[in-house]
């Protein structure tokens, strides 16, 4: 199912929030500019159209987080990570990639682009960021935001980031994502100046729509219970897993607890020394390998936890759903509220109580002019409403339908993943689990060996 | 884990001490696969289970890979070999089939003790009879008073506290079946012991009460004698073998203590970390029923698990039952073998200090007076079926730990199959939508 795809115009400079254009429309405009092939796209690929219009198939990555300090706002010293977003474009014809830009972002920038997507996309399930705070730290890890390992799996988290972004047919095309890859400076009041701030919806409006829409779409409702619920199990999974981690942690180590005192024991013994030492030394190696083993598992972890996070992304879309919503019910109302209103001027029947119904009976009955001008204003409104209803149906329709699509691509995309996920947590299992079975079987048999050299000794 | 109303108590029946396998073997272990080469460090394939079945997702069974020369075979030959000295052996001895007994003033167990001997001591071929921890603590107190010079094998605790270990779950009193078939077997073996007076009523009377309250006839010249001998004597020179022996046994209990604490600190690791699996685990159950597409491998991930917290179960059980008596046994050991020793010494000193007294008396003649004589050769006793005593304990203890550590390690192993054969099985499951795309 095709994507709606947004005006061309809007590729180069800031998108206003307009109602989105007819995807067929788009959708011609684009074929007229583009050389063919603009669809296809490998995983981690953008596909961007530049000035010229020619196509190159770009790659991102963000190879490197460095510590620096600088001012913040209020003037004060900070401490803070930066990440190195370096840009590659591929020639098509032969292949190799050439350095095109290379700056350094920090994680608030990222917040800032991530936002300004969320305002002007809100039809679209929005890739989520690596999370701002380590949560669901085992004891071991840091929860520090300065711990190397963290800002590894940050930077990793952040690249997977661009990456999801680039590699959506839509988002891809936005012009502040090109320039937040490749205008190092100015690019925050660039952002700033599209005023998208201001045209975010409320959260207090929000809410509100939340709780006194009445007929939201029903594939909505269910898909806001099952963001709700997709949540609420990832978030207890990844705690749990998080106790489980400690507690294998503690097993692991304990082991190590024999090494010291089985070679204590085998210097006091003649036969059974050897084989009392090599098993000591096995303990040890036993033990140091759980810090491998869920180093790994951080990153089983890390896939669960954009999931959790895209739950929220997904919530997003439902709450927009329910605004524009709930929005087109209030001018539905409204407008039925003035034609009757007009109705009963017109008529001269009061079926509804109204204020000036009140001060008619108490000052006395206005003038038929005066009653000629209000329903003829009365009038007016109502025309005006029934258009703004009209294109508020329409708007409401579109992207009822547009995000439905971006849904679908999404629900693909997360069976994949998350199967994907699931098969390299059991690869890992299973090499865990072989290689304590070598280690296992080679202690045996050293023992066993060494046992047969000191009776055939003796 | 022990808990829950007592279960009625299963009955193995009488085996020759032949057919049962080593207390401490891998009770799933394979036949003996006759004449194979050692086993190679490379025995990655999967060992058929004799344990609990695994649950797999599309509830099939596993299928069952026969192994190369498993270790623990290869370990039962060698233990066999070991223990057979060249002599045929005339007498065996099984503790069985344990019972509940409930009486108006106490609740104890009772277990069969079966006996088959051509020794001319024994009366009948076979004997039968039922004794409870009682008896055999008053058994072994009778070896202790009858045969001073020897090591007396020891009996696993007597008391235990209650409330925290349920002296009647099934889990109790398996372990102590083990470790008081143990006891009897390793009697059985010594070649002093076994002829004991005391060991033939034990094993043979119908009514033990009866003999027991006879009992103190039967004590021997030499055990009275060395609870007369004072102490606070300075041994002359205590021979090296039995000073060395001393100071190995102080730090061997020392050491077995430590790996007995470290012992138990893992298996209360593991019970913790096995709380968090069985959470673990149905939290992909939960999750699969949001689920479409991936509600299948999520609930195959959630079985897995569970396979995974049941081997867990299982090896930690292993640990409590099969690791953790043998330590404590050892213990004890090392305890009863210094009170032997602290005896010796006496005996030693008992015989220096007359000499010395004799020495002192110039005018005596030369030649050594009787007492003195007689003293000389108990000492001379004692040594000697003590070296032989403990020699016997070395090779027992070798064979012991030998098996106790290869043990461990085969339980290990089997649990990690286990687990291994879980994963493996549901990646199959994880791909093949995979590919239908």
């Amino acid at each position: 199912m095709e994507q709606a795809t947004p005006d061309p115009e809007r590729l180069w400079q800031p998108a206003p929030l307009e109602p989105l254009s007819h995807p067929d429309a788009g959708l011609e405009s684009m074929v007229g500019e583009e050389t063919k092939g603009a669809r296809d796209e490998g995983p981690g690929d953008g596909t961007m159209t530049e000035n010229n219009f020619s196509l190159k198939k770009i790659e991102i990555s963000v190879s490197e987080a460095e510590k620096r300090t600088g001012r913040n706002a209020m003037n004060m010293q900070e401490t803070y990570t930066a990440y190195l977003i370096e840009t590659r474009s591929v020639e098509h014809n032969d292949g190799q990639s050439v350095l095109t830009d290379s700056l350094w972002r920090r994680y608030s920038e990222f917040e800032l682009l991530r936002n300004y997507l969320l305002v002007y996309y809100p039809h679209i399930v929005v890739p989520p960021l690596p999370e701002k705070r380590a949560e669901f730290v085992w004891h071991k890890l840091s929860a520090d935001n300065m711990d190397p390992d963290f800002v590894e799996r940050r930077r990793i988290g952040l690249e997977n980031f661009l990456l999801r972004v680039a590699s959506h047919p839509i988002l891809c095309r936005d012009k502040i994502f090109y320039l937040f890859l490749t205008q190092e400076g100015n690019w925050k009041e660039t952002v700033n100046e599209t005023g998208f701030q201001l045209k975010a919806d409320s959260r207090l409006k929000a809410l509100n729509a939340t709780f006194r829409v009445k007929n939201p779409d029903k594939r909505f409702i269910e898909l806001k219970h099952y963001s709700d619920e997709l949540q609420s199990v990832i978030s207890h999974l990844l705690r749990v897993r998080a106790r489980v981690a400690d507690r294998l942690y503690g097993v692991y180590k304990v082991h190590g607890n024999y090494g010291r005192v089985f070679s204590e024991w085998s210097a006091i013994e003649k036969e059974m020394g050897d084989g009392l030492q090599s098993a000591g030394h096995h303990m040890d190696v036993y033990a140091s390998s759980i810090d491998d083993i869920l180093e790994d598992e951080e990153h089983y972890a890390d896939q669960l936890k954009e999931y959790l996070f895209y739950a929220e992304a997904l919530r997003a879309v439902c709450r927009k759903h329910e605004l524009m919503q709930y929005d087109l019910e209030m001018a539905a109302q409204d407008l039925a509220s003035k034609k009757q209103q007009c109705e009963e001027l017109a008529t001269g029947t009061v079926r509804t109580f109204s204020l000036k119904g009140m001060t008619t009976k108490l000052f006395g009955q206005e003038t038929p002019e005066q009653r000629e001008a209000r329903i003829k204003m009365l009038e007016e409104q109502i025309k005006e409403g029934e258009q703004q209803l009209k294109s508020k149906n329409l708007e409401g329709r579109e992207f009822v339908r547009n995000a439905w699509a971006d849904i679908e691509r999404f629900k693909e995309q997360k069976n994949h993943d998350l199967k994907e996920a699931l098969i390299s947590y059991a690869v890992m299992q299973i090499s865990m689990c072989k290689k304590s079975i070598l280690f296992q079987n080679v202690s045996q048999f050293l023992y066993l060996i060494l046992k047969e050299m000191s009776y055939s000794e003796s | 884990m022990s808990g829950g109303p007592p279960k009625a108590l299963p009955s193995t029946g009488p085996q020759s001490l032949r057919d049962m396998p080593h207390p401490l073997a891998g009770s799933s272990s394979e036949e003996a696969v006759g004449g194979d080469s050692t086993p190679s460090p490379d025995l990655l394939t999967a060992r058929s289970f004799g344990d609990k079945d695994l649950i797999l997702p599309n509830g099939g069974t596993p299928a069952g890979t026969a192994s190369p020369a498993s270790s623990s075979s290869l370990l039962n030959r060698l233990q066999l070999d070991d223990d057979m000295d060249g002599e045929t052996r005339d007498l065996f001895v099984t503790v069985d089939d344990p019972k509940k007994h409930v009486c108006t003033m106490e609740t104890y167990i009772t277990y069969r003790i079966t006996t088959k001997s051509t020794r001319v001591e024994f009366d009948l071929p076979e004997y039968s009879v039922r004794r409870r921890y009682q008896d055999f603590d008053w058994l072994r107190n009778k070896l202790e008073e009858s045969q001073p010079t020897h090591l007396i094998p020891p009996l696993p605790e007597k008391f235990v506290v209650k409330g925290v270990v349920d002296r009647f779950s099934e889990e109790f009193v398996e372990t102590r079946r083990k470790a008081l078939d143990k006891f009897l077997k390793r009697i059985t073996d010594h070649p002093v012991l076994s002829f004991n007076e005391h060991f033939n009523v034990f094993l043979t009377a119908k009514d033990l009460n009866a003999h027991k309250k006879q009992g103190m006839a039967l004590l021997t010249r030499v055990g009275e004698s060395v609870k007369h001998v004072a102490g606070g004597y300075k041994l002359r020179n205590r021979p090296l073998e039995f000073a060395a022996i001393g100071e190995y046994l102080d730090t061997f209990a020392l050491k077995l203590g430590t790996i007995d604490r470290i012992a138990q600190r893992i298996i209360k690791e593991e019970i913790e970390y096995l709380v968090e699996l069985r959470e673990y685990g149905p939290v992909y159950s939960t999750w699969s029923a949001l689920e479409g597409e991936l509600a299948e491998p999520l609930e195959g991930v959630s079985a897995c698990i569970g396979n995974c917290s049941t081997a867990l179960e299982e090896l930690t059980d292993d640990m409590t039952e099969d690791f953790l008596p043998v330590l404590r046994e050892y213990i004890l050991y090392s305890d009863s073998m210094k009170s032997v020793l602290k005896k010796r010494d006496q005996v030693q000193a008992e015989y220096e200090t007359k000499l010395e007294a004799v020495a002192l008396k110039k005018e005596e003649r030369p030649k050594v007076p009787a007492d003195v004589e007689k003293c000389q050769d108990r000492m001379e006793c004692f040594n000697a079926d003590l070296k032989a005593d403990m020699e016997r304990w070395q090779n027992n203890k070798r064979q012991d730990f030998r098996q106790l550590l290869m043990g461990m390690a085969d339980k290990n192993i089997q649990y990690y199959e286990k687990c291994l054969m879980a994963w493996e099985s549901i990646i199959p499951l994880l791909q093949e939508k995979q590919e239908a795309k």
